[in-house]
Formats: structure tokens, C-alpha cells, sequence
């Protein structure tokens, strides 16, 4: 198999803009979840929103006019990614850059507000850029105006696995010598009233109203739910003897992806785990491991009650009690279609700094969960095999596995 | 310049992002970056802000700031005269 690299990463959570301050947040265990004042009078009004983020100042002066914020955040990140690889769109060529970014719901604040201008001033009041801010697909479209990308160029939609659907596919393009470079991600904004209430009335959102920092707790005996995020994670990816052969600083090797579907229920993961466990097992075939040579785990660990006990049970069957593993939802919330993108860049970050973060607010591990679960303080330790699960509503998993360069 | 002219020119500052350096009479909406899919943004804002309906293709991105205030001030006289 063709070896692919990791050569850039860019990160923008609510843990902090940029991957510096995303991974010193993640390493430092503390919840960034807060009450939300834009869901004031909702069910459920917290969340994990990125500090400070100024589309003006972060993005451009007219981001905000035509940028939904999905967008906003994944330029950042992909501006972040394509500098920490040492390239630039005016050295590459274009037309063999590739863009695949996940997104599970695309420009649901701009729906929402359009949608209520329709209703209150009728339709000549509504936005004649409607339609070109809330397309899901226009982050990608964006992404290849912003670089000059003009290879492949598409959004990955599996739910809150996008962003981990959009890194495999990126992998298969680049083995398929589609494109030498790929710029995957996952983005998402779905922090808004519509959304954070749908979520709310499934009963998918942890209910510790008056104490929104211990609110996502995955793995912990007293988990109620998932505390929603936004963000956006992106990285470079290159085949290996190409990113040799330019010197560029190889973070990680991307190793393994697998992919299946549970065919089981709406919402529910299979309670056997049958799906995610396919999909972890043809990851790590792919990439050549064994199950008992996994170093560490990201987990999907949503914080809900079925997600992590379903997910302990195929971590346990498959790759047994050695692997630590860690849920960083803990401190950014779950940032849906970006989840699995903002994952795979802390895993990397994982490999590269020989770190695994700590789950935060993880007090009384689950009794019923039989792992090495990180409590705490992040713990030192080398890391050759790391692997970064997600799954879906719909029943969608992928899995990526990222090995030491 | 027209009270028009000074409330198109406060629509782009505030509504479009428009630096307000760049705006003068002769600056067209091409030279702002603003193509036809802004132009209807625009008279979106218009209509909705100023309750002032401009047809479509009544300005063009090639059209100048201070051509476009007339356009409109025309399409006031004209839908005065109507009523």
C-alpha cells in the first residue's frame, strides 16, 4: 500500500483557535463548555463555542457577508494546515489538489435566519446569497477558490463521521494518484436554536444545566448525553516519498481506514458494536497492525449512555485492555460532521508529541467499561499505532489509524 | 453628491463590508469585487431597508455608484408618478 503522510494540521475548536492552543486545551482536561446566551429559554442551553473567533478579522473583511460560519471556521483551520506544511498555492499545481471536507449539516444559522425573514417580511426580503451560504458542499467550493485547489473536490456527509469519511476518502484518492495533495477536514456550526432543540428533544444532550463544565463526561458512570460544538480540523495530506522528496516535516503516516455501516437503527448504535468493529479491524488490516499493537485510541466517546458503552465493548473485544484511550469531546463537546476531523488531528498531535490527553471530567469510570480509560493528566508514553474512531446517526462508521512516521 | 448617493454609499459600508476609503461617484460595483449575484443582494437590501424596488436588471456591475443612486432615485419618481 502507498504510504500517505500527514504534513500540515490546523485546528479551531473551543478549546482555543489554532492547534497550539486546541491541543495545550485537550492536554489540559478542562470542559470548554458554557451556557450559551444565544439558547437562552431552550431546553438545553450550553455549549462549546470557539472563543474570540472574528470572521473579520480571522477570515476577511467580507467573510461575514458571504460565508455562513461553517465555512468561516474551515478556512481558518485549512489556512493553518496548508502553512504548517510548508506549502503555498502559489508553488503548487492546482489542478492536483484535492479538497474533501465532512460536514453533517452545512449553513443552519443562515437557514434559520432566512427562514425567518420569509415568514416575517415575505420573500422579497430574503437573501438573494441564501442559497450559496447554506449549501453544505460550498465549504469545499470555498476551500478550492481560497487555495486555488482544482483537483477533486467534494463534502463527506455521514453524520458526525464526515470528517473521518472525508480523511479516508482523501486517502483513497491520493493511493488512486487522483491528486498529490489533499486538503480533508470536517467542519461544522451547528450551534444554533433549531439544531441544539432537535438534539435536545431526542434526548442526545446532557441535561447538567447548572454545571456546563462537568456536562461531557465520556466513559463516566454518570454521563447523560453530549454537550454540542463547533469547530473545524484540517489536514495535509501527501503520498510519503512525495513529502520525502519536497523535506517536508512528516507529522504522522496515514495508515488505515476503514468503513462500514451498522444497517441497524436510525440513531441507536448496534448494540453489538458489529459495524464500528468491522470498520476498526479493516483499518487496522489495512495498515498492517494488529489489533494488541494498537498504542492509543481516540475514542468517538460521545458522552451518551449507548455511544460509549457500545463503543467500550468492540475497544475491549478488539483491541483489548493495553491500549489508553481518551475522548477529547470531553473539553470541545461534540462538534458533529467536524468531530472526526478534529479527532484525527488530536491523534496526530498524539503520535507526534508521544502524548495522550486526558478525558476530562471522567470521575467514576463506567464499572461495565473495561479500558484503559486517560483520567486526569495527560500521560507520556511513545506512540507507533494510534486509532481515531467516529460513527454516525444513520449507522455509519469509519475509523482511521495513524502510525509513527 | 445626492442624499441617495450617501445612503447607497451607507448600505455598502454597513450592510456589504465595503472599505469606506474605496467609495467615490466613480468607483462601479466591478471595481468593488460586487458582481451581478451582490448587484441582487443589494437591491434585496434596498427593497427591504428602504422599501424601494428596483428591477433587476435596471443596474449593472459595470454601472457607478453615483448611476446606480440616480437608478434608484428614478425608480422612486416612477413608482410616485404610478401611485
Amino acid at each position: 500500500m502507498t504510504a500517505i503522510a500527514v504534513t500540515g494540521l490546523g485546528l479551531v475548536t473551543a478549546a482555543g483557535i489554532g492547534v497550539e492552543a486546541s491541543w495545550a486545551g485537550v492536554c489540559a482536561g478542562q470542559s470548554a463548555a458554557r451556557r450559551d446566551p444565544a439558547l437562552a429559554g431552550l431546553p438545553v442551553d450550553i455549549s462549546c463555542t470557539v472563543p474570540g473567533f472574528n470572521p473579520a478579522e480571522h477570515v476577511g473583511r467580507r467573510s461575514v457577508l458571504v460565508h455562513d460560519r461553517f465555512v468561516q471556521l474551515a478556512i481558518a483551520a485549512a489556512r493553518e494546515a496548508v502553512a504548517d506544511a510548508g506549502l503555498h498555492p502559489r508553488t503548487w499545481d492546482g489542478a492536483r489538489v484535492g479538497v474533501v471536507v465532512g460536514c453533517g449539516l452545512g449553513g443552519v444559522s443562515t437557514w434559520e435566519t432566512q427562514h425567518r425573514v420569509l415568514l416575517n417580511e415575505g420573500p422579497r426580503a430574503v437573501s438573494a446569497l441564501l442559497i450559496p451560504l447554506l449549501v453544505p458542499n460550498m465549504v469545499a467550493g470555498h476551500l478550492a477558490m481560497e487555495f486555488g485547489a482544482r483537483g477533486p473536490n467534494l463534502v463527506t456527509a455521514t453524520a458526525c463521521a464526515s470528517g473521518a469519511t472525508a480523511i479516508g476518502t482523501a486517502l483513497d484518492l491520493l493511493r488512486a494518484g487522483r491528486c498529490d495533495v489533499v486538503l480533508a477536514g470536517g467542519s461544522e456550526a451547528g450551534v444554533s436554536p433549531l439544531i441544539v432543540t432537535g438534539f435536545a428533544q431526542m434526548g442526545a444532550l446532557s441535561r447538567r444545566l447548572n454545571d456546563p463544565a462537568a456536562a461531557s463526561r465520556p466513559f463516566d458512570a454518570d454521563r447523560d448525553g453530549f454537550v454540542i460544538g463547533e469547530g473545524s480540523g484540517m489536514l495535509v495530506l501527501e503520498r510519503a516519498a512525495d513529502a520525502v522528496a519536497r523535506g517536508a516535516r512528516i507529522r504522522a503516516s496515514l495508515a488505515g481506514y476503514g468503513a462500514t455501516a451498522d444497517g441497524h437503527h436510525m440513531t441507536a448504535p448496534d448494540p453489538d458494536g458489529a459495524g464500528l468493529s468491522r470498520a476498526l479491524r479493516g483499518a487496522l488490516a489495512e495498515a498492517g497492525v494488529g489489533p494488541g499493537e494498537v498504542d492509543h485510541v481516540n475514542a468517538h466517546g460521545t458522552s451518551t449512555p449507548l455511544n460509549d458503552a457500545a463503543e467500550a465493548r468492540v475497544l475491549r473485544e478488539s483491541t483489548g485492555r493495553r491500549a489508553p484511550v481518551t475522548s477529547t469531546k470531553g473539553v470541545v463537546g461534540h462538534t458533529l460532521g467536524a468531530a472526526g476531523a478534529i479527532e484525527a488531528a488530536f491523534t496526530v498531535m498524539a503520535v507526534d508529541t508521544a502524548t495522550v490527553p486526558p478525558t476530562a471530567n471522567l470521575e467514576h469510570q463506567d464499572p461495565t467499561i473495561d479500558l484503559d480509560v486517560v483520567a486526569g493528566q495527560a500521560r507520556k508514553q511513545r506512540i507507533d499505532v494510534a486509532v481515531s474512531n467516529s460513527a454516525g446517526f444513520g449507522g455509519q462508521n469509519a475509523v482511521l489509524v495513524f502510525t509513527a512516521p | 453628491m445626492t442624499p441617495m448617493y450617501d445612503t447607497l454609499a451607507d448600505l455598502l459600508i454597513t450592510r456589504f463590508q465595503v472599505d469606506a476609503g474605496e467609495i467615490r461617484p466613480d468607483v462601479t460595483f466591478e471595481d468593488l469585487d460586487m458582481d451581478s449575484l451582490f448587484l441582487v443582494e443589494l437591491l434585496v437590501v434596498i427593497q427591504s431597508d428602504l422599501g424601494i424596488k428596483v428591477s433587476e436588471d435596471a443596474v449593472s456591475p459595470r454601472d457607478t455608484l453615483e448611476r446606480a443612486a440616480e437608478v434608484v432615485d428614478e425608480q422612486v419618481a416612477a413608482s410616485t408618478q404610478r401611485s
